[in-house]
């Protein structure tokens, strides 16, 4: 009697560490990376281990943050979203118009902001439906709704650039609080509500579940469809703020404002470790992976690498990252897509 | 139904048939958006139904055949090539770069060096085992800095225009040159599926692949041989933009992904894999052409155009997707 329970209790505590470690060795890549790479380009270039440097790399990561952060909780699902771009020339266009502006008499402040983000979080839902109601792929989807999106924002452009003269939104990108601009304390918000709806919210953790395994989900009895349509929801109203966030920096409303953020969030993601499989990775990584680019743009620009390089080297990073993360399970994972 | 003991056949009857219907519709459905779509243009301007305004649209639809074309068979294995454009442009670059040394060879030239680098990126894809979105997601940003950095981010003008001069002829002096060689390579690329084992490789890759390579299909090789196609595709494709520019640019083609991946999708071949042809390519490519050239001519704004553009797009795929092969959308 005692010998098997004491067999028992032993292999609940062998098999209970395994995985945790595992986890966290594959885990520890990226923040590894992202140190070795600072480490890499401190020692090489002395512009780049300033202050004002890391200022810089943390103010330019903001924007591409907060997108990031919304299209992870898209890959968490095992989806993927290419609707940043045209959510973002919507909404830029859309709060450069409710703010006040040169346009029109508008001064509507933090309400036209609001109303920005409402907005793409209904283009947002609008790619969450057409997957769950039409089952239309999500790559599919959100390309139709980039482009319904840019068609929005070409439609309020009418041919006039919005400048905008509200002294809030252009304080946001130039005013600073503890030596970084306020946009960047607003992706760092972003982030830690993002990791909060992640980790403790119902939504984060369908999220993870459907992207770990949606038969099983749905098998146990929960409705995966609204939690679909709500994290593509969630995911279009982040877009929407960093086309607000990019109206700050620019000083006026453009349409191809969110121009390239698509592939961008999504090599951050997937360098971070949120890979396009689903069930992996999280916030915490993808906001790894955004500082990696980041400080990899920054550094190589600091070191006198051509900026003309700077895709380039992304597309690597992403390429290596991927074949380092499937390396494990090289064998049993013989059907790539 | 007299008789219950074959209730095998009985009940199998109806489940073929009833897809069959919807199925034939569907698979016109491309033909059908075309026609729809040229009546709608006419009807709304009479001028645009004329010789030219025709030869001039097929004309400018030439280099986003090629392009889907080649990327039609990557997807029906199942997997995306999204650095056709990136790569188009890259070829414009060396085709600038090239054709003072290397002459009437440099179209040669290019379509075999894009084609190496379609495969290799299959190589990649097969080999190191990483999803085709990302090795091309990759591939579309390394070819773009390429092409920046060789051409020093400006376009390079040609000045020898004899190369490429054959592919600005007409045929029987209304078929424009380009478009004959779009429709040679859709349907060579046809012809090669459906008479050897080659296409129904394809096909079994893009349905199931675990079940292709357990069936002794070899399925690294067919990959990256549709990588390949790809590859080559985008070469050609560059050639007729070089032809219609005369120059080559590090961002010429960069605009027509997202029509080719359109043209892929419009024309009904599921995105998923496995179920499609070039033709549906070809006719989606003229749809999405259509729709470009179309719409301005008989006023619609281009705002109006974007949001038509996406909405169409979306419902193509939602009627043209077979649903019965795929159990989850993602």
């Amino acid at each position: 009697m005692t010998s098997p329970a004491e067999a028992d209790t032993e292999v609940v505590q062998a098999r209970r560490p395994q995985p945790r470690r595992g986890v966290s060795l594959r885990d520890a890549g990226p923040p590894i990376a992202l140190v070795v790479v600072f480490g890499v380009f401190a020692a090489l270039s002395p512009g780049f281990r300033t202050l004002s440097n890391v200022q810089n790399v943390l103010d330019a990561a903001a924007v591409l943050a907060v997108v990031t952060i919304g299209i992870s909780f898209v890959l968490m699902m095992g989806s993927i979203d290419l609707s940043a771009p045209g959510i973002m020339g919507a909404s830029a266009i859309t709060v450069a118009l409710l703010v006040a502006n040169n346009r029109n008499d508008n001064d509507l402040g933090f309400v036209g902001i609001a109303v920005a983000v409402l907005l793409a979080a209904g283009l947002g839902c609008l790619s969450g439906l057409a997957l769950v109601l039409l089952k239309v792929p999500s790559f599919m989807a959100t390309l139709g709704v980039s482009a319904v999106g840019l068609g929005l924002a070409t439609l309020l452009f009418a041919g006039v650039q919005p400048n905008i003269a509200d002294p809030m939104l252009e304080g946001w990108a130039v005013e600073r609080f503890l030596g970084l601009a306020h946009l960047t304390w607003i992706a760092l918000g972003c982030v830690l509500l993002g990791w909060l709806v992640q980790r403790y919210s119902r939504l984060g953790r369908y999220a993870f579940a459907i992207g770990g395994a949606e038969e099983v989900l749905a098998l146990s009895g929960v409705r995966v469809a609204p939690y679909k349509v709500a994290v593509f929801t969630l995911a279009g109203a982040f877009y929407g703020l960093a086309g607000v966030m990019v109206t700050s920096q620019l000083s006026a409303g453009l349409v191809q404002a969110g121009r390239g953020y698509d592939f961008s969030a999504i090599t951050a993601a997937v360098v971070g470790g949120t890979l396009l499989t689903g069930g992996r990775g999280g916030i915490l990584h993808s906001t790894v992976g955004v500082l990696l680019v980041t400080v990899l743009t920054n550094g190589l620009v600091q070191v006198g690498v051509s900026p003309y390089w700077q895709g380039g080297v992304q597309g690597l990073i992403v390429v290596a990252a991927v074949a380092a993360a499937v390396i494990p399970q090289r064998r049993r994972n013989q059907v790539t897509k | 139904m007299s008789t219950p003991v074959l209730a095998q056949p009985a009940s199998d009857a109806p489940v073929v048939a009833r897809p069959t219907v919807g199925q034939r519709l569907t698979s016109f459905m491309p033909v059908i958006a075309l026609v729809v779509l040229l009546a709608a243009l006419t009807v709304v301007d009479p001028g645009f139904f004329t010789l030219s305004s025709l030869t001039a649209a097929v004309r400018t639809a030439a280099p986003l055949v090629v392009l889907a074309a080649g990327a039609t068979v990557v997807v029906l294995c199942g997997g995306i090539d999204l650095s056709i454009a990136a790569l188009c442009s890259l070829a414009t670059v060396f085709f600038a770069l090239w054709l003072p040394d290397l002459g009437g060879l440099t179209t040669l030239a290019i379509v075999a060096v894009a084609g190496a680098i379609g495969a290799l990126q299959g190589v990649a894809h097969v080999l190191l085992r990483i999803p085709s979105f990302i090795v091309t997601l990759g591939g579309m940003s390394i070819f773009s800095a390429i092409a920046l950095v060789i051409s020093d981010a400006g376009p390079i003008p040609v000045s020898d225009r004899g190369t490429t001069h054959w592919l600005t002829l007409y045929v029987a002096g209304v078929l424009p040159m380009a478009f004959v060689v779009a429709l040679v390579v859709v349907a060579v690329v046809s012809l090669v599926l459906r008479l050897t084992p080659v296409g129904s490789w394809v096909r079994a890759i893009g349905y199931s692949e675990s079940a292709a390579r357990l069936a002794g299909s070899p399925v690294d090789l067919v990959k990256v041989g549709a990588f390949t196609l790809s590859g080559a595709c985008a070469g050609l494709a560059a050639v007729m933009l070089v032809s219609r520019n005369f120059s080559g640019s590090p961002t010429m083609a960069d605009n027509l992904l997202l029509p080719a991946v359109a043209a892929i999708v419009v024309g009904g071949t599921a995105i998923t894999g496995g179920h499609g042809s070039l033709w549906r390519s070809l006719a989606g490519a003229l749809v999405v052409t259509l729709l470009r050239v179309g719409l301005p001519i008989v006023g619609v704004p281009s705002a109006y155009e974007q949001i038509l553009y996406g909405a169409i797009i979306v419902a193509a795929v939602a009627l043209t997707l077979d649903r019965s092969k795929v159990l989850i959308i993602k």
